[in-house]
């Protein structure tokens, strides 16, 4: 772990009069996995598309303070919200492919970035992506299919796939394996622990155990602040907050 | 509370007429069905009975000895001394012609051959005029040519016309149907297949066995596409903004709710402003398609909109998200993933503004395509759609208003014509649609 990656400082997200984010203060390091945990409507996915200015496409929603990205204010008028999100990829809360072909989902990302310089390129930037998210085996027969027509935890995978394509500095990943088995959660841990050495990850789980096999840091919110922000071992094993400590002994929630 | 019983056998009376509720529901809906069916089935009789007969017309076969000395008096084949010929230079060929069908057919009759030659239509003498100027080697031989009958004598074949109502008619006399008969009979006079009827131009009111809606199809047809490549890219282009860009404010509101009203206003008011800015204004010409589309336009384009942001609407905001998400930008988003799936919104919507502006007469009143004479066939695409000209549902009001009852059989073969061109515009529709489809 080294410098932090994104800082936020002072921030504050409303939906119309709803305040939904409390003066939240963070720091998320560099090659490395924070988790964000909390009760649910807490305001986890919030923040996190806060990070890459998901929430411009929400109508009605503010966000005030600063957050950084490399010491660059994100949010600073000069910025570019597509550049913004070409750096800083997500994978979605509801599994969301596009309604194309499996191939063309993942391929999609790659092409408009302009990374393939061939379509076989291409090809081998969709093979490597869907093997990394564990989904290859069970697609690489049918890569004409519609996305839409897999299962929710194939989906679910798609999307990560098409996360991981554009080769992201920043990956945020809102409940990733919320519909998958054990055996396809333990591969989605293992490759968030192969990307977090070269770049930084943050995942919201509710799955405490998920957050302490996976992360170096936890951020535990609870009714839109930032309760407790620490090393993830510290969390779990000697929350200062109260509120924490009842959340992850199951107490709230 | 009540009860439950304990055997899943067991009827229960509250279920029971749960059952009896839905039954007679499916009762209704099915009635309503057949009702529908019932009208649309009385809806097509009609218009088919009514109809086919404007599909058929009468023809009687003359052999006409084209003579030289009638149409080319110098022998020279010179073909502008040749049109210097009037028609009234072929009635004589017409009545010997005719007097010759008398004696070769064995016809027995006290009318003269003149009076036989009066069984074509007015328009007989023009039509071998052009046939002889189309090729002047016709001159000098005898040729076989099918001469339209005139309106009385073709409705008599078609049964409109008996000798009861011709008691007080001076156009045809019982002598003359006595002679249609035997002609007949000997198979010089029969009713075939019309396909002037579809192809040709509109004949004036004393002629309606030579009236064809052809000339007004085409009309319509350039209006229709002035309509599409016009309103198509301008409503989708707006309906994107709208739905996709534009911030959502009290003038947004504003234009979302004068759109909505745009669509009820009545047609005729977009024909008087076509009239005051397109005709008054920029001076374009009268009765021309080009003009009719634009005011079509103005009406077709709410309708587009609405449908088009109808259909943008339905496309889930998660889709934008995802390519939001992967850095695609917002009008990456909306051409690569929100419009294709948009697109057959879209396209049923433009089938129905253009349906709509397709049947649409009374904005055609006052920029004059209702009413005009179209009987001359556009040759270019610019005279398509400046060369004044009528629209299919025009034609077919000026023919019902027309006193002839043969005009009122041509207005319901319109009608035809216009329920074939509307399916067919369907027809395409739903290929597109299933091609646009099939990308999902
Ligand atoms: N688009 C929106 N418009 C208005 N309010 C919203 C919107 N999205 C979220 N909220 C509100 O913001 C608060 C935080 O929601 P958020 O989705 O961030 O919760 P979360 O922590 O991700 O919950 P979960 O674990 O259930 O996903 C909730 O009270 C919610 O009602
Ligand atoms: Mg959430």
């Amino acid at each position: 772990m080294s410098a932090s990656k994104i800082s936020a400082r002072a921030c504050n997200v409303f939906y119309g009069d709803t305040h939904a984010i409390k003066g939240v203060n963070v720091d998320i390091g560099s090659k490395s996995v924070t988790a964000f945990i909390g009760p649910s409507g807490c305001g986890k996915s919030t923040f996190l598309r806060c990070l890459n200015r998901m929430n411009d496409t929400i109508d009605t929603c503010r966000v005030e303070g600063t957050i950084t990205l490399d010491g660059e204010n994100i949010y600073d008028p000069r910025v570019d919200p597509v550049t913004l999100r070409a750096r800083v990829g997500m994978v979605f809360q509801k599994p969301n492919p596009f309604p194309k072909s499996i191939f063309d989902n993942v391929a999609y990302g790659p092409k408009i970035h302009g990374m393939a310089k061939s379509k076989s390129d291409l090809r081998d930037i969709v093979e490597n992506a869907l093997r990394r998210a564990a989904i290859w085996d069970e697609v690489k027969d049918r890569l004409d299919a519609p996305g839409t027509g897999l299962s929710g935890g194939q989906q679910q995978r798609l999307c990560i796939a098409r996360a991981i394509a554009t080769q992201p500095e920043v990956l945020l990943m809102d409940e990733p394996c919320s519909a998958l088995d054990p055996i396809a959660t333990f591969q989605i841990e293992e490759l968030i622990d192969d990307l977090a050495k070269n770049i930084s990850v943050v995942i919201v789980t509710h799955s405490m155990q998920q957050a302490a096999r996976v992360s170096q840091k936890t951020a535990f919110f609870h009714l839109g602040e930032l309760v407790e922000f620490g090393d993830t071992d510290d969390i779990f094993t000697n929350p200062s907050d109260p509120r924490t400590e009842s959340y992850i002994t199951g107490r709230i929630g | 509370m009540t009860l439950r019983s304990k055997s899943l056998f067991a009827a229960d009376p509250h279920i029971q007429s749960r059952k009896r509720a839905d039954a007679r529901f499916k009762l209704y809906g099915l009635a309503a069905i057949l009702a529908g069916l019932a009208l649309l089935a009385v809806l097509l009789g009609t218009v088919i009975g009514n109809g086919l007969g404007a599909f058929q017309q009468s023809y009687l076969t003359l052999e006409v000895e084209l003579l030289e000395s009638k149409l080319d008096k110098n022998g020279n084949r010179d073909i502008e001394e040749i049109k210097k010929v009037t028609t009234f230079g072929y009635d004589p060929l017409l009545t010997a012609a005719a007097e010759r069908l008398i004696e070769t057919q064995n016809i027995q009759t006290d009318l003269r051959a003149k009076d036989i030659a009066k069984l074509l239509s007015k328009s007989a003498v023009s039509d071998l005029r052009d046939f002889v100027v189309a090729d002047t080697s016709r001159i000098g031989r005898t040729v076989s040519f099918d001469f339209l009958v005139n309106a009385r004598v073709d409705g008599y074949l078609k049964g409109r016309v008996t000798r009861e109502s011709i008691a007080d008619d001076k156009m045809i006399s019982a002598e003359q149907l006595d002679a249609v008969d035997q002609l007949v009979a000997a198979g010089a006079l029969v009713k075939r297949f019309n396909l002037d009827f579809i192809l040709g131009s509109d004949a004036s009111d004393q002629r309606p066995e030579a009236a064809g809606i052809g000339t007004a199809m085409l009309g319509s047809l350039a209006m229709m596409l002035v309509v599409l490549v016009l309103t198509l890219p301008v409503g989708v282009s707006a309906s994107i903004y709208l739905e996709e860009f534009a911030p959502k404010n009290r003038l947004t509101d504003l234009i979302e709710v004068n759109i909505s009203n745009l669509a009820a206003v009545p047609s005729i008011v977009f024909g008087i402003l076509g009239l005051a800015v397109f005709i008054n204004i920029l001076h374009l010409p009268m009765s021309a398609p080009l003009v009719g589309g634009l005011v079509l336009s103005l009406m077709t384009l709410p309708t587009i909109i609405i449908s088009s942001r109808a259909a943008m609407k339905s496309v889930p905001p998660s889709i934008r998200d995802a390519a939001l998400g992967v850095g695609a930008s917002r009008m990456q988003a909306v051409f690569h993933h929100v419009l294709p799936l948009a697109a057959p919104g879209i396209l049923t919507g433009t089938i129905i503004g253009l349906a709509q502006a397709l049947g649409e007469t009374a904005p055609l009143l006052l920029i004059g395509m209702v009413g005009f004479i179209a009987s001359t066939t556009p040759e270019t695409m610019g005279d398509a759609l400046l060369a004044p000209n009528s629209a299919l549902p025009a034609q077919i009001f000026e023919w019902a208003k027309r006193a002839d009852p043969a005009f009122y059989e041509r207005a319901w073969g319109g009608i035809i014509v216009l329920l074939v061109f509307l399916v067919a515009m369907n027809a395409v529709a739903i290929l597109l649609r299933r091609r646009f489809e099939r990308r999902w």
